[in-house]
């Protein structure tokens, strides 16, 4: 990855001029490459054969305590650009009642890279389809009314400076891969199994990392074999029990309800317009008991193979490993630069020391916001999914999202999932379809009661999470392992 | 913008793909976007965007591939370089099962009938100034947010195997602002939308808040038990409900793979409450009108259910070759759902007089879809959402959740009312490419069921 010496003169040049034109702060990005290429096989169509290349400049500018943001997808409008960005911030700056600030932070230079070892982008298009083709060939029966294989590649090559002085190089790269297939059962309800690619957090993310069977193409005959059990399954009965999350489920219960609450943006007010605020307040850091002691909760942690792990955030911040829930007391949030500046400001205390080096923006035309980058619970005590079941009386495990619909404040969910498993005294029992469950936030994660170990903890993939206005798309990670919770409502009242 | 330039080069690369015997489809999309965000009473961000992309469909008998290229087009090279791309992918690609629909434009389409000047060129500086008058009028304790999105779109698609142009020009904006009351957690919130500046009025607004603030001012909120209700869904909420019921039921795809809420029946079969008409209208001026869907299929009025009967189901390109059937011009979806207005009074307080406890539920927060099969969606209220006894209002009440099937919803409608309203359905994650969808300002639906509360707002 090389950028020249002249985009690196436009763009500091550009940087030096806004700020004698009295700019706070600026930052510039400059993607270079960003590419992406979705394949989907669906009953073994190709009906997706599609790349996408988008390169271009983003700027941002604080100015009055307000930020100003413009991007062209043409570099020769760069001029222009840094210009409409500080003329943004200029009109921005008429309305401000609570001014934002960066702060000032040394000169950093770095350069970040996913560990790869084989670029999908530098493959031909034959090998991936033949690999996909494969998958799908093992999934296909008689019996099986729909099959899906899929993969999203994306590739970032990005140049960030800023007028701290940063210079910071970063490429990502992700590889996503998913299947998932469909019967009708016994009522004439179309029942589906599916999984994704995941990781245990080690290793490497390039194509290699979806060709190791035990991540993902290993596991076509499992999800038939449970699909198949589902379409003679009874359903779920409404009533309280416990329920145990495996991975497949168990990361979007904390990328909903533990991730998105406990954004910065969020829980200042940033978001309410969207996506919604937050149950937690600036005073609840170091005091609320989010769950039982149980309940250890890290951003980041150092994982090395994941979609939320990328070097240095939009801020020009090294991403940080550091706990959000310890021992079940909310500690820390997801944080960037102007946001813990507010929080501390507003609190009258210091609540955050340092920025969480959380600030992210998908595309060169969108402005940095606070996203999760990996958000994890930590392994527990409480043995394998053999153990947790044993000390279960009356419950079930659930796995995989079919539908997630959360409050605006995050106080409140309901999950539906693909799949259930009924556990009586001590015993897994029999397959249940159409498993739904729901909670309060605060109530279900004080009910935790058993937290798997190493061994059921694995680092799920976000392809897709949705926020901020204009819209974007990220890529997170959630390392979790299985987790139990008690007497929790599931299944609908008939 | 698209000028006869970029226009030109367009053209003579179909051209040129028509002499290599070349099957393609080539379009541009061109978005000049601004987008104010307010958080705590300030511009939290004031971005703009220019950004032109071309997409690229290649079909190669049973074969195809795209390529999507976002970046600047100074010449024909980059449109033959993205060619080259696309059909290198479709040569290699996996053949179909089936003869694919390669995109064609059916009939040449240059519109701009919503575009507006003022909007176009609409300073930002207004903005702010709106935003800063409704803090100053409403009340400048209350905590606002909020986000107003404007700009200008513009589609230009050509296809091999004709020389007809689509050609589409026009403007949006959706502006939302949501008043939060710092110490009770409770939220007010507006919604405006349309193709003009004109159609956004400050007023609006602070007479709505000024009207709703004394229920939250002046009362507690209300925890709504689990149970059957009689619910007021507004047109937020109506839009919601209509377009998801339209996505899981109607969709050719969700119906001949059995998926669809609607799989057991067939067209002629009654299968909504006999005063639901709906359908995709792309002349309905409170929706944002486009001629031709992304494949270049002529969009027209589609019923899809008519006073209560199934009508007929929509089809993208790609499903209707692979089922045989012809594309129905909704290969982006459903961009102009509408829903026919019924005879109800302007006021829903008028609608429920002597209804006894009836809640109302302006919009729906989170839908989503626990079963497809059975049309079950569930979703949460927020915003502005009330207790009403005899048609009068109590009280605010508590974030309660909704989850309930599409065919009781919308089989026990027992009021319509009979003013249209349009909902902005757009979404900003990608392109800018503005929906709307038109809708009666309210219904009535007896026996919702609610089936959890939250004890605060």
């Amino acid at each position: 990855m090389e950028f020249s010496d002249d985009l690196r003169k436009i763009l500091s040049g550009n940087i030096d001029r806004l700020v004698r034109a009295g700019a706070e702060y600026v930052d510039a990005r400059y993607f270079a490459d960003d590419s992406s290429e979705y394949l989907v096989l669906y009953d073994g169509d190709l009906e997706a054969n599609d790349t996408g290349f988008q390169s271009g400049l983003g700027v941002r500018v604080l100015f009055g305590g307000a930020w100003g943001f413009a991007a062209s997808s043409d570099m020769s409008n760069a001029v222009e650009c840094f210009d409409m960005a500080l003329q943004n911030a200029r009109t921005a700056a008429k309305l401000v009642k609570v001014p934002l600030s960066m702060g000032r932070i040394d000169r950093i230079v770095g350069k970040y890279s996913s560990p790869v070892e084989v670029d999908p982008f530098e493959m031909p298009l034959e090998d991936k389809l033949d690999f996909l083709i494969g998958i799908d060939k093992t999934l296909a029966e008689d019996w099986i009314l729909r099959r899906m294989v899929f993969a999203n590649l994306q590739r970032k090559r990005i140049l960030f400076m800023n007028s701290d002085g940063s210079d910071i190089e970063k490429e990502f790269l992700n590889v996503f891969g998913s299947m998932a297939v469909m019967a009708m059962d016994s009522d004439g309800e179309m029942q589906r199994r599916s999984m994704s690619l995941f990781s245990t957090g080690d290793g490497t993310r390039g194509w290699e990392m979806i060709l190791q069977p035990e991540l993902y193409s290993g596991h076509s005959d499992r999800i038939k074999s449970e699909l198949s059990g589902l379409l003679s399954a009874d359903t779920l009965e409404y009533g309280k029990r416990s329920v145990i999350l495996l991975p497949g489920q168990g990361h979007l219960q904390v990328h909903e309800t533990i991730g998105h609450p406990l954004e910065l943006d969020r829980i200042l007010g940033y978001e309410l317009s969207y996506a919604g605020g937050s149950f937690v307040g600036l005073d609840d850091f170091g005091k609320l008991q989010y769950g039982t002691d149980k309940l250890n909760v890290s951003a980041y942690g150092e994982i090395a193979n994941s979609p939320g792990t990328f070097g240095y955030d939009d801020d020009g911040m090294p991403e940080r490993d550091y706990m959000l829930i310890e021992n079940g007391i909310l500690v820390d949030a997801i944080t960037s630069r102007a946001m813990i500046k507010e929080a501390n400001e507003k609190a009258g205390r210091s609540v955050f020391a340092e920025s969480g080096g959380s600030a992210r923006a998908t595309a060169f035309y969108r402005s940095p916001i606070d996203r999760m980058t990996n958000v994890n619970i930590l392994p527990g005590d409480d043995g394998n999914l053999d153990d947790i079941i044993a000390t279960t009386e009356d419950g079930i495990i659930v796995d995989n999202p079919v539908s997630w619909s959360i409050g605006s404040n995050r106080e409140h969910f309901h999950f539906g999932c693909e799949i259930a498993w009924e556990i009586r005294k001590g015993k897994k029992t029999r397959i249940l379809r159409n498993p739904t469950y729901q909670g309060h936030t605060l109530e279900f994660y004080n009910s935790l009661s058993a937290v798997g170990n190493r061994s059921t903890w694995r680092v799920e993939q976000v392809a897709n999470c949705g926020k901020g206005e204009p819209n974007q798309i990220m890529q997170i990670g959630h390392g979790v392992p299985i987790i139990r919770f008690d007497s929790v409502i599931s299944g609908e009242r008939s | 913008m698209i000028d006869e330039r970029l226009r030109g080069i367009l053209r003579r690369v179909r051209n040129e793909a028509e002499t290599r015997g070349i099957t393609a489809s080539f379009g541009l999309h061109h978005e000049i976007s601004h987008l104010m965000r307010i958080g705590n009473n300030s511009v939290s961000l004031n971005t703009s965007e220019q950004l032109t992309r071309l997409d690229i469909e290649v079909t190669n008998g049973r074969r195809k591939g795209s390529h999507t290229h976002l970046g600047s087009i100074e010449d024909d090279n980059i449109v033959l370089d993205a060619l080259d791309i696309a059909v290198n992918k479709a040569k290699v690609s996996k053949p179909l099962n089936y003869d694919p629909i390669p995109g064609l434009v059916e009939e040449t389409v240059e519109e701009s009938d919503q575009y507006d000047t003022a909007l176009a060129e609409l300073d930002p500086a207004f903005k702010a100034g709106a935003y800063g008058r409704i803090f100053e009028e409403v009340g400048p304790d209350y905590n606002y947010s909020g986000s107003w999105s404007s700009g200008v779109m513009e589609k230009f698609t050509i296809t091999t195997g004709t020389n007809n142009e689509f050609y589409h020009k026009s403007t949006d904006q959706q502006f939302t602002i949501v008043l939060k009351d710092s110490v009770n957690k409770w939220e007010l919130s507006d919604v405006q939308t349309g193709w003009k500046l004109n159609q956004f009025s400050a007023d609006v607004t602070i007479d709505k808040f000024r009207k709703l603030l004394p229920v939250y001012t002046e009362n507690e909120g209300f925890k709504v038990e689990s149970g059957d209700y009689t619910v007021i869904f507004g047109a937020e909420a109506v839009a919601d409900i209509v377009r998801m019921a339209l996505w899981t039921g109607f969709s050719g795809r969700g119906w001949e793979e059995k998926r669809a809420w609607t799989a057991g029946a067939v067209i002629g079969d009654k299968i909504l409450g006999e005063n639901i008409t709906i359908l995709d209208d792309p002349e309905n001026p409170l929706t944002f009108m486009f001629g031709a869907d992304a494949a270049g299929v002529r969009r027209r009025e589609f019923i899809v259910v008519e006073d209560g009967v199934f009508r007929n189901l929509m089809y993208d390109a790609s499903t209707a070759g692979k089922y045989g059937k012809r594309p129905t011009g909704h290969d982006i979806g459903s961009p102009g759902v509408c829903m026919k207005c019924g005879n109800g009074a302007e006021n829903p307080l008028e609608a429920v007089d002597g209804k006894g406890r009836v809640l109302f539920i302006p919009a729906l927060h989170y839908v989503n879809i626990p079963s497809m099969t059975k049309g079950i969606f569930t979703g949460s209220s927020r915003f502005n959402a009330l207790l009403i006894e005899d048609g009068k209002i109590v009280s605010p009440i508590f974030s309660s959740r909704v989850t309930d099937s599409f065919e009781n919803v919308l089989g026990n409608i027992s009021v319509i009312s009979g003013v249209p309203e349009s909902v902005n359905g757009s979404n900003t994650y990608g392109r800018r490419s503005p929906r709307a969808s038109a809708v009666p300002s309210y219904i009535v639906v007896e026996k919702v069921k609610i089936t959890d509360s939250a004890d605060s707002f």
